[in-house]
């Protein structure tokens, strides 16, 4: 159902969802945005300037850091609970929503379920705001996404000015919207318009088409030296990615604490082995983990591209990499080789 | 700005009499505020060659990648010239496999400082004559005053020219006043200790512990860095305060007398966190206790890699 929510009332509606809700909306922290639970006399940060916030809210459901259980050192253990409060997510944008429907393959999967992220799932709610005007960097059209996509919210919101037009999208989302009045005809046409053509506004930024193929295929290319000789190795491109969820386990002996740490396939100590063996010793492996793991292994897993186009890792590279010019550059690769 | 056809020319000229195999430079990036590092093989790829005040990168940190008898030439500034001769000091590459080509630096552009300014929605980024940088943005044209767009590092830089090139193109700047420096130190210094603590604890808290500081350093070269280190292990992981700050702590630490103040950390952290105010101190401290500045021939070390019999501390020897 259409509804329309004034933004003179939005602060309004944000006092009154924190009478039960946690609620997290984009804020200034330093000169970027981040999902910041809001406190009275918040400011939101959400103008076009603004767009995604610097760290995915990925983090909100996997933290950098989180302890997962307790030990002392004579024997013994105790799980650390996981949280439970009902939180809200406001302004979340389409990219990351839609990145964390993927993130639920990973953590919720019917044998191995994350408890701690599952119940951070379950206990948030996601409203969305629509781009109407996209980001440059971002390429979401590309690979199956857009700036109004549905995925993985409970509403999602068009700016159409002085009001909001709210889209419900689940029963839950219909909830928090209640009292809202309907959208007129015209105004629901007034945003569809909006939506599409802020999607037509978007270039195709590579061909995805054969993608897969391409990137398997060539396996030993030296595309793959070509690409990553300016790569400093870092982790800023998958730790601002809202797909990218591996992490590293630690026991923190000295608090006794079993911890999990985010961890990037970016990293040489990433698969580094105990023996002292690296099979990805080089810049050249790791960046062919990164891209293949989005752009073939998880199509071969979920029938997906495990990007969603939000351009985190183009924007904030130290050295400039953008994926989208890499992958651009994998279709001029050669097809099948013969094997002899 | 540097005269790119002079750079361009002596650049083609080192490929072709084979003076050099590779030359370390900067080409265009595939976004407008990002020139990519780019590794030139041959004289036609040089044509792609691009020299401006958004290459951010100090280009010192791809030398240890590379053989130490391969013949690499490299377009250095006044700090990557000196962060070149403090790896040469620390034997990490010989100085005569390294052909040097200066570009005196007029500092480079803080990307962060134009999108406050212009949206992030960047288009195209033009230097002009006068010390303007004409913007053009989703949101309009601006036309910014360079200066106000440098990164801190290079507002208060000391050395902007290349002090040991093989060759240098472009005129000599004016060395830099090295009180701004001094001041900048002095400012942290001044504050009451809570007050030190309190913004030490700001900036490190919102480490994510990506360490792109780390590899953006020219001087960050060990092959096992502290904080990879699992058996034992010798600080917190993950981020933790503890972990977070003594991850800046230490790293800080490692730099006394080596740093350059490139400010290569601060421009690659993408969540914008001041580190050099940890290195500047290190580095006056240097400057008023040992008289030394790093990197500023291919023959001093630093003095904590030193140790002679004299050494006041008994301890050592």
């Amino acid at each position: 159902m259409n509804l329309i929510l004034k933004k003179d009332d939005l602060n309004h509606q944000l006092n009154a969802w924190r009478q039960d809700y946690e609620v997290y909306a984009p804020q200034s922290l330093q000169n970027y945005t981040h999902f910041l639970p809001l406190q009275d006399g918040f400011e939101l940060a959400f103008d076009v300037k603004a767009h995604n916030t610097r760290i995915p809210p990925k983090a909100l459901f996997l933290p950098t850091s989180e302890a997962l259980l307790k030990f002392t050192r004579f024997g013994g253990y105790e799980q650390i609970p996981s949280e439970t409060s009902p939180r809200l997510i406001f302004g979340i944008r389409p990219c990351d929503a839609h990145a964390m429907t993927m993130l639920d393959t990973v953590f919720e999967q019917e044998r191995y379920t994350d408890p701690h992220w599952q119940a951070r799932r379950d206990a948030t709610l996601l409203v969305g705001l629509g781009c109407h005007e996209p980001c440059q960097t971002g390429f979401c059209t590309t690979v199956g996404s857009g700036p109004f996509n549905h995925a993985g919210l409970d509403a999602i919101l068009t700016d159409l000015g002085d009001i909001f037009l709210v889209e419900t999208l689940t029963e839950k989302g219909e909830g928090l919207f209640s009292q809202l009045e309907t959208a007129t005809e015209e105004q629901s046409a007034q945003a569809s318009v909006l939506q599409q053509a802020a999607a037509a506004s978007m270039p195709i930024a590579f061909e995805t088409e054969g993608l897969k193929e391409k990137l398997d295929q060539n396996f030993d290319n030296p595309y793959w030296e070509e690409i990553s000789r300016s790569c400093l190795s870092c982790g800023v491109c998958t730790f601002l990615c809202p797909t990218c969820f591996c992490f590293d386990i630690v026991d923190e002996a000295q608090r006794g604490e079993r911890v999990r740490n985010w961890d990037t396939c970016m990293f040489r100590t990433y698969s580094l082995e105990a023996s002292g063996h690296n099979p990805r010793p080089s810049r050249v492996e790791r960046t062919r983990q990164r891209l293949s793991h989005k752009y073939t292994y998880w199509v071969d897993q979920i029938n997906q591209i495990g990007c969603t186009g939000c351009g985190r890792c183009v924007r904030y590279c130290p050295v400039g990499l953008d994926i989208r010019a890499m992958l651009r550059k994998a279709h001029q690769l050669p097809s099948e080789v013969a094997h002899v | 700005m540097p005269d790119l056809d002079a750079l361009k020319a002596e650049a083609k000229r080192l490929l072709d009499e084979g003076v050099v195999e590779m030359i370390i430079g900067f080409k265009a990036g595939d976004t407008p505020l990002h020139p990519q590092p780019a590794f030139f093989k041959t004289v036609e790829e040089i044509d792609r060659l691009v020299y401006n005040a958004l290459c951010q990168n100090n280009l010192a940190t791809y030398l240890t990648r590379f053989p130490k008898t391969q013949k690499i030439g490299m377009l250095v500034r006044g700090c990557e010239n000196r962060s070149v001769n403090a790896l040469v000091i620390e034997g990490q590459h010989p100085r005569d496999g390294l052909y040097l080509i200066g570009v005196p630096c007029e500092g480079i552009i803080d990307w962060r400082k134009i999108i406050e300014k212009t949206g992030e929605e960047v288009i195209s980024v033009f230097e002009q004559s006068d010390n303007t940088v004409l913007v053009e943005a989703k949101s309009g044209y601006f036309t910014l005053e360079k200066d106000t767009l440098l990164h801190e590092s290079c507002a208060r830089c000391i050395h902007p020219n290349p002090i040991s090139a093989d060759i240098v193109i472009g005129e000599l700047l004016p060395e830099g006043d090295p009180t701004l420096a001094r001041e900048q130190v002095a400012a942290f210094a001044d504050l009451s200790l809570q007050e030190r603590h309190a913004w030490f604890r700001q900036e490190a808290e919102r480490c994510i512990r990506c360490y792109a500081c780390r590899e953006a350093c020219p001087m960050c070269y060990c092959e096992e860095c502290f904080v990879d280190h699992v058996s034992p292990r010798w600080t917190e992981s993950g981020t933790t305060p503890a972990g977070m700050q003594g991850w800046h702590i230490v790293r800080a630490f490692h730099q006394t007398g080596r740093c350059t103040s490139c400010g290569a950390c601060e421009r690659a952290c993408p969540m914008d966190i001041k580190m050099t105010y940890l290195t500047e101190k290190l580095n006056q401290d240097m400057r008023q206790k040992y008289n030394f500045e790093a990197g500023m021939d291919t023959k001093t070390p630093p003095p904590f890699s030193t140790i002679t019999l004299d050494d006041k501390s008994r301890f050592i020897v």
